[in-house]
């Protein structure tokens, strides 16, 4: 009986997704990865109904919130278009969407733009 | 008349694009690590997932997965620091792992010498020796077509100067590199020296391999340019000769 109930809870506990699953989680993650998030304000934008923009070490993000991971995998294009014509990136983790673009150049080698996007997956 | 067929045919350059080519504006379409272009300062970039930039990839050191270019290159040759794995010859390479993509898709690097990349293999044919991959499984079909096509790539590593793996171990019986097909046959130059004899061509190693004869110790050098062996003059064979090429 012991062993059934320790099979279930490892069970759940893999199931469960990693990773951040708010806007403020995303937030906490990248200060805890040391880097500099500004305040994300909301942004009208065509990638999704509730996205809010900002910057994070001088690159500009985008994280947009949809109801289901497929809304948001689905909306990893449209973030493409947001970074326009600039080193970026568009990545969907769970029902979150994170968009980075390098508008300034600050960071050709893409050491932050990793960041970005890994640290609230984990 | 013919003036009517060039605009329409200009025209039809412009704006019909693959159906399967998604980008936007200038974006290039990249998965895992790469090079930097140079006109971008060159390097390494760290961007491991799929993401965009407005450089484009070349045919020789990247294959296409999903719309993305994904790097199949020695990734040591432009400043990678990362986690890397030695490999002597050509193998072929689970793309779509590295792309993120579920649907297998196999290609094929065609680095004939020691060479390093950022992955393991996930495709089964694979020995180990002397901490290096060697492939020993039966090459695809595709593999040996597309060969042609990729090959070149040698061209393009051989001048670059980087820390190559040094791989002093015989290879498996049935590698790859001593199959027909794969082997590389090697022009030879003759040199002289003043004790030894250098033989230089662009052998199964894309690096250089300088080898001592006694009463010195064999030393594996490995920087760029084609592969050379020093031997002492007056002797017909190659001292250190560690398999035949056909």
């Amino acid at each position: 009986m012991r062993s059934w109930l320790l099979i279930g809870l490892t069970v759940v506990a893999c199931s469960k997704d990693k990773g951040a699953t708010s806007r403020d989680g995303v937030v906490e993650a990248w200060k805890k990865g040391g880097l500099e998030p500004s305040s994300l304000t909301a942004a009208k934008v065509d990638v999704g109904s509730d996205c809010a923009s900002g910057t994070v070490n001088k690159l500009d993000v985008l994280v947009c919130t949809f109801k289901t991971a497929k809304e948001a995998k689905e909306a990893e294009d449209k973030g493409l278009q947001w970074v326009g014509d600039n080193t970026g990136a568009s990545k969907a983790q769970g029902e979150m969407l994170i968009v980075v673009a390098d508008r300034k150049k600050v960071d050709p080698h893409g050491k932050v733009i990793n960041q970005v996007v890994t640290l609230p997956a984990k | 008349m013919k003036l009517r067929w060039t605009l329409l045919l200009i025209l039809a350059c412009v704006f019909v694009t693959p159906a399967s080519a998604k980008k936007y504006g200038r974006q290039v379409r990249y998965a895992g690590i790469h090079p930097v272009a140079k006109a971008e300062g060159g390097g390494i970039c760290h961007i491991e997932f799929p993401h965009v930039h407005i450089y484009p990839a070349n045919k020789l050191e990247y294959r296409v997965v999903a719309d993305n270019n994904v790097f199949v290159g020695d990734p040591v040759a432009y400043g990678w620091d990362g986690p890397k794995y030695a490999y002597k010859g050509a193998h072929p390479i689970q793309v779509n792992v590295l792309a993120g993509t579920p649907e297998p898709y196999v290609h094929y690097c065609y680095l004939s010498g020691p060479h390093y990349h950022y992955f393991e293999p996930e495709a089964p044919g694979f020995e180990v020796r002397g901490d290096a991959y060697f492939y020993v499984g039966e090459p695809p079909e595709a593999m040996i077509e597309a060969r042609p096509a990729y090959v070149g790539i040698n061209a393009v590593y051989t001048p670059l100067v980087y820390t190559r793996p040094v791989i002093e171990v015989e290879p498996p019986s049935g590698w790859i590199m001593v199959r027909p097909g794969f082997v590389v046959e090697a022009p030879v130059v003759v040199a002289p020296a003043p004790r030894a004899q250098v033989v230089g061509g662009v052998g199964v190693s894309a690096g250089v391999s300088v080898h001592i004869p006694v009463p010195t110790v064999s030393v594996g050098v490995q920087v760029g340019g084609p592969a050379v062996i020093v031997r002492e003059r007056g002797h017909g064979k190659f001292k250190h000769k560690k398999w035949k090429r056909r």
